[in-house]
């Protein structure tokens, strides 16, 4: 949670969360808040959800607002919405949490463009691996929607990146569903910015004061998802360090770049390791087997996870969706995660906690990074 | 396959000099006849901040036993704040290979200004030394990376 709001409106629940945030939506459309409203649908085929930009009421009705499962990172689906910049229509994007931070990180990279853009969020439940979603859809939804309307939000069907989210609650959005603690059938709007508080003004809704039993549940399940955080962290740990545990954990890695197409950060048109400059030719590959008596192919598949890191761990906003692409099942979200809340740490940075907080990679102090040492202390002076 | 003895291990060791600065003070030191280990393959740079993470990355997997980047001293680079961006992206790779344990002692960043050809043969005979006392790149023994 970025700061603790003050103020929220009362509303009471009708058809379940979903239900009421779509009656949300419904009026909002009708009074013109917004004129489209980019909302997960449940693909014809029933086995997965894509990303639809609704601009008719009735097509609402097939939309669900709480997905089961993230297919495309919804900061994919606003980049390709805004990265010709915001035009002329005002639009609501419904989504997770974590599609929020990284709509932010990339609008910050220029990447989307929320101008027009109303970020709307809710406490998010966690969602499930794809995998076993496409295996059995309709079983899945079940699971899935008995979580949600649970009293408590356990982890025992949640992916494995959901299980150590602790940023579930409340992003720098524009409006807020308070899921959590609900009382007498009721959840909180919460609006996160001036934007979202004249919406709720423009639809004549009503403050209430007291989200304090919110906030206490969101505050125990922060506590206990930073311990299963810092749980896994520690399994994480022992598998990525030194050479061989690295080459262990990537060890089934095909190079196929899934997890970098599906990444919303990367968000380069044309990524330096799917480059020519990139591949080195015969003579080079040779030339680096002279030393250590033979190479692997696909090449460098450490030197790419490295590299992915090294460029955007700093924006990291550990969603999940690299691991859901990975064909191989390597626990990239896991590793990535970890290694972002180290390099996220160093700059006392949170990828996609705030529109304000310049990026770490484009401001520099004059003062700073002290720690880093020199190989010579005193400058020796001139000759 | 590759087992090189400690003792008579010849590091490799690649530095990134930027044009303006430590590739001038390189100059210098050849020129005033200072001792410097042979260990070092220049590649000059335009700055510091040319350096991106990938570039030290392929060196680094290419076999490299050290890495030196080294520029104009805070306040002093060409473009006026190339090096400063230089030492965020170097602390950013850094934590990275640190937090993966992969040898983050190989890579190092130093400032040197063009008129410091003393200190530019201090830092590479120090930084050749501890190389030679880590011992090879162990990319160089794995058949597999
Ligand atoms: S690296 Fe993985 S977890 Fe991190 S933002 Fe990209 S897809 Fe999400
Ligand atoms: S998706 Fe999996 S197999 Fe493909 S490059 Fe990423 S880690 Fe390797
Ligand atoms: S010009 Fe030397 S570091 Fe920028």
């Amino acid at each position: 949670m970025n700061i603790v709001p003050n103020r929220g409106a009362k509303i009471s629940v009708k058809n379940g969360f979903r239900g009421t945030i779509l009656e949300f939506l419904r009026n909002s459309l009708e009074k013109g808040c917004f004129d489209g409203i980019l909302i997960p649908m449940r693909v014809p085929a029933d086995d997965s959800y894509a990303w639809v930009l609704v601009r008719d009421k009735p097509f609402l009705d097939n939309a669900n607002p709480i997905a089961p499962i993230v297919s495309v990172q919804g900061a994919k689906a606003l980049t390709s919405l805004t990265r010709k910049g915001g035009g002329n229509f005002n639009v609501a994007a419904i989504m997770k949490p974590c599609d929020i931070r990284a709509s932010i990180e990339l609008s910050k990279l220029k990447q989307v463009n929320l101008e027009k853009i109303t970020l709307i969020s809710y406490d998010c439940p966690g969602t499930l691996e794809m995998s076993n979603y496409i295996e059995n859809p309709e079983e899945s939804e079940k699971i899935f929607g008995s979580l949600l309307d649970g009293d408590v939000w356990d982890d025992k069907f949640t992916k494995p990146i959901c299980q150590i989210c602790d940023n579930f609650s409340f992003p720098a959005c524009d409006l807020h569903f308070a899921l959590l603690g609900t009382e007498n059938g009721s959840i909180y709007l919460i609006p996160g910015t001036e934007k979202g508080e004249n919406i709720l003004d423009d639809l004549g809704i009503e403050y209430s004061e007291d989200l304090s039993n919110w906030e206490k549940k969101v505050i125990e399940l922060i506590k206990k998802k930073e311990k299963q955080k810092a749980e896994k962290f520690e399994l994480v740990k022992p598998t990525v360090e030194g050479f061989d545990n690295l080459l262990k954990t990537f060890a089934n890695c095909i190079g196929c770049h899934n997890c970098q197409s599906a990444c919303p950060i990367c968000y380069c048109r044309q990524c330096y390791f799917d480059s020519e400059v990139s591949k080195p030719n015969s003579d080079f590959i040779l030339l680096r087997t002279s030393k250590r008596g033979g190479i692997s192919f696909p090449l460098d598949r450490i030197m790419f996870h490295t590299g992915r890191m090294s460029h955007m761990s700093l924006s990291c906003v550990s969603c999940g969706v690299c691991t859901d692409a990975c064909p191989v099942s390597i626990p990239v979200a896991d590793i990535f995660s970890y290694v972002a809340d180290k390099t996220q740490r160093t700059f006392e940075y949170k990828a996609g906690n705030s529109t304000e907080e310049p990026l770490p990679m484009r401001e520099y102090r004059f003062d700073e990074l002290l720690e880093i040492k020199e190989l010579v202390k005193d400058a020796d002076g001139q000759d | 396959m590759g087992e090189v003895k400690i003792n008579n291990f010849k590091p490799k060791i690649v530095g990134y000099l930027c044009n303006w600065c430590t590739y001038a003070a390189a100059d210098l030191a050849g020129a005033s006849r200072l001792d410097i280990k042979p260990s070092i393959n220049v590649i000059r740079v335009m700055c510091s901040s040319r350096i991106d993470q990938n570039l030290i990355l392929t060196t680094f997997f290419g076999g490299a036993d050290g890495i030196l980047i080294a520029g104009c001293h805070p306040g002093d680079c060409h473009y006026d704040k190339g090096n400063y961006y230089a030492r965020r992206r170097y602390a950013l790779l850094k934590k990275v290979l640190e937090t993966l344990k992969l040898d983050p002692e190989r890579l190092q960043l130093s400032w040197i200004s063009a008129a410091e050809g003393k200190r530019y043969a201090t830092v590479v005979n120090e930084f050749t030394e501890r190389i030679r006392k880590l011992g090879p790149n162990p990319i160089n023994n794995n058949s597999y990376f």
